[in-house]
């Protein structure tokens, strides 16, 4: 019982030296989620119309991309990416190579939601914007697309929870993130339970408001589709 | 280009070996993984739904806690965290420990999903006929519920094989572990990292073909599952109707 009084004692002497440290690396987790959705959401985009796009080969290359993304693990992307690059002689800092490894996943799975998204917009939205007179890009950007947002908030909330959890893998990289930053800290410390115990909580403090979020825009978005 | 491929045909021959061989580690620890999770989960989902209420609760936290944070943590925690409070796990067990416990908190969830999608009157009209709550949802409800698990289950059974990659942060041996190791000895990451992105896309690209089928399968609702197509001997009953 003592023992367990003490391993408790020892996180709350050293609670105010451990926190800043792993908050610093939680902000740069912050970080590498905000750059990754952000070049996930832009590639996913870009996969989606390709899909789309009437053009032979064009919707079968994006299609392909997808598929590989979606069956090799993010580690070995991301290993191919930071240790492939840098024996070809491209040396990627770890922070970009990680936003990079991730993006590249994340934009098959952002394809698929901006996808569903753009089904989910009655046709004859588009067909009527290009009757009036728009182009097909036109109709696809101030009616179809605006619309398909909706229903692409709620998953993309999803994906956000599972991204800002994955983006722990970078630490293998030496990305600079809260994982990173509570193995360092184990080393110094030799404390790894009450450290990644900590870590684990505040990877759950930042993805359980997201996680809330999503139920309720699920819920509330889902009325009147 | 040319020197690059050259490379392959001079050391396939010796890197695929180890390879193929940590290859079916990763089979393995992700076949324990998925069972602990199969098995864990359908009891986290029993007593969420139907638990006394403390242990309700504590399923439902635990359920999103667990979902909460990364994988990768928790295979810290199992392993290194574990290890100083005097419980040593080996990698494998540490392994199949953590991403099991881990599939578990996603699989309740798919399970929950699958029994709340039989109608509330099959469990009714079972306990109507004198079962017990147990045994309907034994005999009657989880049969019926199985089809709706299965696609999303097997799903995350694949996403499960591609976590196993994280296992290689504590030297686990199994595919990543051993490529990294091979890239110390031989200084070729990209051929080494390609090689084994090709060899996760040969394990999960058959899974996720049958995972489509089982989809397929599900759609068509009025077909009961033991006759679905993609459940086992779908094609002979098939064909012999």
């Amino acid at each position: 019982m003592s023992e367990f009084v003490r391993f408790w004692e020892i996180l709350f002497v050293k609670l105010p030296t451990f926190l800043p440290y792993l908050l610093k690396g939680a902000l740069v987790t912050l970080e590498i989620t905000g750059a990754t959705l952000v070049v996930a959401a832009v590639l996913g985009l870009g996969l989606a119309l390709m899909r789309r796009a009437r053009v032979p080969m064009v919707g079968a290359l994006a299609a392909t991309y997808i598929e590989v993304m979606r069956s090799v693990p993010v580690l070995t992307t991301l290993f191919v990416i930071y240790f492939g690059l840098a024996y070809l002689g491209v040396q990627l800092p770890s922070f970009v190579a990680a936003v990079i490894g991730l993006g590249m996943l994340g934009a098959s799975y952002m394809a698929e939601i901006i996808r569903a998204g753009i089904e989910a917009v009655h046709q004859g939205q588009r067909e009527a914007a290009v009757s009036l007179g728009m182009t097909p890009s036109q109709a696809m950007r101030f009616i179809v697309l605006p619309q398909a947002l909706r229903v692409i908030v709620a998953p993309t909330a999803n994906y956000t929870i599972g991204l800002l959890k994955d983006t722990a893998i970078v630490s293998t990289v030496a990305a600079p993130e809260l994982l990173f930053a509570a193995k360092s800290l184990v080393s110094q410390t030799i404390l790894p339970m009450q450290v990644y115990l900590l870590t684990a909580s505040i990877y759950f403090v930042m993805s359980w408001p997201l996680a809330r979020a999503a139920r309720h825009l699920e819920l509330r978005l889902s009325r009147g589709v | 280009m040319s020197a690059f491929i050259a490379t392959y045909w001079e050391s396939l021959a010796l890197w695929l070996p180890p390879l193929m061989r940590a290859a079916r580690v990763t089979l393995l620890v992700a076949a324990l993984s998925i069972a602990v999770g199969a098995v864990v989960g359908l009891l986290l989902a029993l007593l969420k739904m139907g638990g006394p209420r403390p242990l309700r609760k504590a399923a439902s936290a635990y359920i999103e806690v667990t979902r909460g944070t990364p994988a990768l943590a928790q295979l810290y925690i199992a392993y290194f965290g574990l290890a100083s409070v005097g419980l040593t796990l080996d990698n494998v067990t540490a392994t199949v420990v953590a991403l099991g416990l881990n599939a578990a908190a996603y699989m309740a969830e798919i399970y929950r999903a699958g029994i709340e999608s039989v109608h509330g009157g099959q469990r009714e009209a079972a306990m109507s006929l004198g079962m017990t709550p147990a045994r309907a949802m034994r005999f009657i409800v989880l049969p019926q519920a199985w089809r709706v698990v299965l696609p999303p289950g097997a799903n995350l059974g694949i996403a499960v094989l591609k976590d196993t990659s994280l296992a290689s942060a504590i030297a686990t041996p199994e595919l990543m572990s051993r490529a990294y190791d091979l890239v110390g000895q031989t200084w070729r990451p990209m051929h080494i990292y390609l090689l084994v992105a090709l060899m996760y896309m040969a394990m999960c690209l058959p899974l996720a073909q049958i995972v489509r089928r089982l989809e397929r399968g599900v759609k068509r609702s009025d077909v009961p599952a033991s006759k679905a197509p993609g459940s086992v001997g779908w094609r002979q009953r098939a064909t012999a109707a």
